[in-house]
């Protein structure tokens, strides 16, 4: 069984927001700010498939049919780093996929790129993607892909069994959980739950992941007419970003002991009405 | 004329759905577009919340996509029937409420027709010919502003942004829509359901009071305590992404960009350091409590009020004082009790 992982490099969401700034050349963040990282939920959907591989292999002892994690990224070529932390926690393969030299991509485009890195490596079983980047939430390219493919998908997947010739999805919801059952090959996306909590690599296998040589696909390579990628695309323009300003003061209650505070922060709340 | 179409793939129009609508009549207001209010269920029977708080007849129309195959979900026949509702009906825009089934089927369609596609939207308006859209990115530190100028084009808006339509959705001419759905397009078939029932009873999108726990709880008992002070406030419990991933409360909980988008009248973070991902959940509450140990929290930029202190002592005298002036007054607790909140 063959897995792929679709990852992507994104600016740390943790940096702090005080160091936050913007390219408006570019419309985007500004280079340099801070960490370039694997997208938060993409590095879920990278635990997912591990555990896919550790379940398969537990249950089967010395299986017949061994999985494969092959991680994919589009990008520029420092976007290897994402696909060096998916060797680190042991994906078996890594290739990036090459956005040099070519405009901005955007969210269909890189799910046809995908797509077509699938058909490569055919046959694939089940692609995952992370639910939404953490730069631009945009939610898109897990679907694209699954509509590009023609592949069954399910969205917000937290956890992923194998059954027969099928996928057991635990999915959530908006009141809780489900489990669907996928047809052979999926997409699914995925989202984060204390399941799927990224695991830390060993140190051994980073130095070996930093060592490793990382085949690059390139956009030609993959695509008959690469420039009616764009023609075709590009529907909604980026005019600008911006900081949105906050100009809140916060109202420290004080008070000589804890009862003070609370009678005080009451008080307040029922001042401002909320209450 | 322009058509701004809302598709809400439901039988119960909630707030949710009716701030969708709002966002599409907000839009075809200024862009002189009429709205049509698509629903895709399996049954055009007993669609609950057509009434609106206001009499007012109103401008919206209101189709059904009713088939009996859409009793469960499938995304395959959602996408087909949005698909033909398009088709029949050529929208410029439609607009799609943030659930977890509609932000599924959105990305697909939008593929399919070929439309582009904007999720998690705030702001909305006409310029001229095109539609101008802001959105949230990087978590929040900053909003984008788009242009979109060929359509279709497909919304996802993001709950509490919007002004919901409160006015009566009455069902058009003719009542039903006729949808084909194919059943051997399904590769996806739903084998189980788990309802999580919201803490306290109250669930977190319709809550006015949100009492909200974070890594600095240090634990599970910790929500405990939480649950007791939102009992009291009657509202609900939330968490951040740190407590619901350390499997201290369900992910249902989670509030913020990786989770719900909440608007309560009172929002009190407890122990949340304050993540810009978090913090985007949470924009639209009127009035932000944060208590905290740590001073230096970023929660205390953007909290109306805080108290720096260890929760462990501040909720607990935060309920005794909310006993001490009830029992003063009417003796009652406010809100549910905790037998009825369950």
């Amino acid at each position: 069984m063959r897995i792929v992982v679709c990852l992507t490099q994104i600016l740390d969401p943790e940096m702090p927001p005080s160091e936050f700034r913007l390219d408006p050349q570019r419309k985007a963040a500004a280079e340099g700010i801070g960490q370039l990282v694997v997208s938060i939920f993409d590095e879920n959907a990278l635990e997912v498939a591990l555990q896919v591989r550790e379940h398969i292999l537990e249950r089967k002892g010395a299986p017949s049919d061994p999985v494969e994690i092959v991680a994919l990224t589009v990008g520029p070529p420092s976007a290897a780093d994402v696909l060096r932390k998916a060797l680190s926690l042991r994906a078996d393969r890594a290739i990036l996929i090459s956005s040099e030299g070519w405009p901005p991509l955007e969210g269909a485009i890189v799910a046809r790129l995908l797509a077509a890195a699938v058909r490569r490596l055919h046959p694939v079983d089940l692609v995952l993607c992370g639910r939404e980047t953490g730069d631009w939430h945009g939610g898109q390219v897990g679907s694209f892909l699954a509509e590009e493919l023609g592949w069954a998908s399910v969205s917000f997947v937290s956890r992923i069994e194998v059954e027969g010739e099928t996928f057991l999805m635990r999915r959530q919801s908006d009141e809780g959980w489900e489990i669907v059952r996928a047809r052979r090959p999926a997409v699914a996306t995925i989202t984060n739950d204390e399941t799927n909590v990224p695991r830390l690599p060993k140190v051994r296998d980073t130095m070996l992941a930093a060592r490793a040589s990382l085949p690059v696909w390139t956009i030609p390579e993959l695509v008959e007419d690469p420039h009616t990628l764009w023609e075709t695309s590009a529907r909604v323009a980026v005019r600008e970003l911006f900081i949105p300003s906050s100009s809140k003061v916060c109202e420290l209650i004080e008070g000589e002991t804890v009862q003070e505070k609370a009678v005080r922060l009451l008080e307040a709340l029922r001042r401002r009405r909320m209450l | 004329m322009r058509t701004v179409m809302v598709l809400l793939p439901t039988s119960r129009i909630e707030r949710t759905e009716r701030e969708a609508i709002g966002a599409a009549r907000a839009l075809s207001r200024e862009w002189s577009a009429n709205v049509q209010v698509a629903l895709i269920a399996p049954t055009a029977e007993g669609i609950e919340g057509l009434r609106g708080r206001t009499e007012a007849s109103s401008d919206v129309s209101l189709w059904i996509a009713a088939h009996p195959q859409l009793e469960a979900y499938s995304p395959e026949l959602y996408v087909s029937a949005s698909e033909q509702l398009i088709t029949r009906a050529r929208p410029e825009v439609i607009v799609f409420p943030s659930r977890t089934i509609a932000l599924e089927i959105a990305p697909r369609l939008a593929y399919r027709i070929g439309a582009a596609l904007a999720t998690d939207v705030i702001e909305l308006r006409a310029e001229g010919e095109a539609v101008v859209i802001t959105k949230p990115v990087y978590g929040g530190k900053a909003h984008a502003v788009l242009v979109a100028q060929r359509f279709p084009l497909v919304l996802c808006v993001r709950p509490r942004a919007f002004d919901p339509f409160e006015g009566e959705l009455r069902a058009g001419t003719p009542h039903d829509l006729q949808i084909a759905c194919d059943p051997s397009s399904v590769r996806t078939q739903l084998v189980q359901r788990i309802q999580e029932d919201a803490a306290a009873g109250v669930s977190l999108e319709e809550a006015r009071v949100i009492v909200s726990g974070g890594r600095g709880l240090g634990g599970p008992e910790g929500f405990r305590l939480l649950e007791e002070l939102a009992r009291w406030l009657g509202g609900a419990v939330g968490a951040s992404r740190a407590a619901c991933d350390a499997g201290w409360v369900p992910a249902s909980w989670q509030i913020g960009q990786t989770g719900k988008k909440v608007a309560p009248d009172l929002y009190i973070a407890v122990g949340i350091s304050g993540a810009s991902q978090h913090i985007v959940g949470i924009s639209g509450a009127k009035c932000i409590v944060a208590i905290n140990t740590d001073p230096k929290a970023p929660i205390f930029k953007v909290a109306d009020l805080g108290i720096v202190g260890d929760y462990r002592a501040v909720i607990p005298a935060l309920i005794a004082e909310l006993k001490r002036t009830h029992a003063g007054s009417s003796g009652d607790r406010p809100g549910s009790s905790p037998e009825e909140g369950r």
